[in-house]
């Protein structure tokens, strides 16, 4: 980024080269849209551009990516009428015993991170996770999608680590809760 | 702990977040909680699930971006190995350099030192003499006592003395040099007074014969 920011243009290939399936999951998981996920990734490398004169190398550059990236969807997200805060869907579905009615590939016998979803499934999912509240769908998108650390996600989202730690969870809750009323509807 | 207050720390060792304290504290409910333990595998299925939604690529996205990019001038120009002007003069002057270079390092390839042959007196030259076991020491071509011939120019100039002396030595490299029909049928013998126009002096063969 300081490269380009000196005028290389191979510094901005490059960078593209690294990053662009990264941004593009990112801005998919976020929008749940293909054309939409397509618009807000072109958006995230012009501001990535655009802000390359004032780049300082405060952090690690993902962290800085994914600052820009989560911005710019939720501009996408607050353009395309999405309030950025749903009104959270556990209020109905939350288990108070803990164990939520949903069939999920790998609690039972099998490792369920391992385990490929079938596409009734994921399209399910998909649809739970786009009706997340922004916050906690960002939180739980960079953290198990992309792989960053609660801390790492704190920078991005400018909150607290223990913030972070509540959305993912209540992120979980309500997948698991959407994910049951699915099942029993 | 109860299960409601335990189900955030579970959610953060399922990420690998957690606390030292924490960790122990949700292994040991863990150990004992049946709904709990199938809460924890249902967490890690959905952290498994965002990851398999991958989206792809699209088509032309590359092309997408970088021609929105150079549209609004905010990528900087490529660098051009030849300015407009001379771009099209490039392929010949890199022919030309080529071949120049090809043939500064084929004149060095001739210029490389080269065993020097003797010169004959029939300004033919031969081959280095080997020594050949059993044989007599074979006798140089050129003396080492004769001192170097002058030269002028490319040429060899050789004194009356060089030259006989060089005479010598081919017949002693060549001893039927001595015998040569060829020579002596082409010789004339003259007898004191004859003349070569003399209609009476024998032609062809040695005299007498």
């Amino acid at each position: 980024m300081l490269l380009f920011r000196e005028g290389s243009r191979e510094a901005f290939e490059e960078l593209f080269s690294r990053h662009h399936r990264s941004v593009v999951r990112f801005a998919w998981r976020m929008t749940g849209d293909p054309s939409a996920a397509e618009e807000a990734a072109q958006e995230i490398f012009l501001r990535i551009a655009r802000a390359a004169p004032t780049y300082l190398p405060t952090a690690k550059f993902t962290t800085w990516m994914y600052t820009v990236a989560r911005r710019a969807t939720l501009n996408y997200l607050r353009d395309t009428k999405e309030d950025g805060e749903k009104v959270p869907i556990l209020s109905e579905g939350e288990a108070e015993d803990g164990v939520y009615p949903v069939q999920l590939p790998g609690p039972g016998d099998r490792n369920p991170e391992q385990v490929v979803w079938e596409a009734q499934l994921m399209e399910r999912f998909r649809t739970a996770l786009g009706e997340l509240p922004e916050g906690h769908r960002a939180a739980f998108v960079l953290n198990r999608g992309d792989g960053l650390s609660y801390e790492e996600v704190a920078q991005v989202l400018g909150v607290t680590v223990q913030a972070v730690k509540t959305r993912i969870f209540r992120a979980r809750e309500m997948l698991l809760s959407r994910l049951s009323k699915d099942v029993s509807a | 702990m109860g299960c409601r207050d335990i189900r955030e720390a579970i959610s953060a060792c399922v990420d690998g977040e957690a606390s030292p304290e924490e960790a122990a504290s949700v292994r040991e409910h863990l150990a004992s909680c049946e709904r709990c333990r199938v809460l924890e595998r249902q967490m890690r299925a959905v952290g498994a699930g965002v990851r398999q939604v991958r989206g792809s690529v699209p088509d032309r996205f590359r092309e997408a971006v970088f021609s929105r990019l150079e549209s609004e001038g905010a990528l900087p120009k490529r660098k051009k190995v030849f300015p407009a002007a001379w771009r099209w003069a490039a392929v010949p002057l890199s022919a030309a350099a080529g071949l120049g270079l090809f043939l500064l390092t084929s004149r060095e390839v001739v210029r490389a030192p080269v065993p020097q042959a003797p010169v004959t007196s029939r300004g033919e030259t031969s081959a280095p003499v080997a020594p050949v076991p059993g044989s007599p020491v074979p006798v140089p071509a050129v003396s080492p006592a004769v001192p170097p011939p002058s030269t002028q120019g490319n040429t060899v100039a050789l004194s009356t003395e060089d030259r006989e002396m060089i005479a010598l030595l081919d017949i002693l490299e060549d001893p039927a040099a001595f015998d040569a029909n060829d020579d002596a049928e082409g010789m004339d013998l003259l007898a004191p007074g004859d003349s070569a126009d003399s209609p009476n002096r024998p032609r062809g063969g040695r005299s007498g014969a």
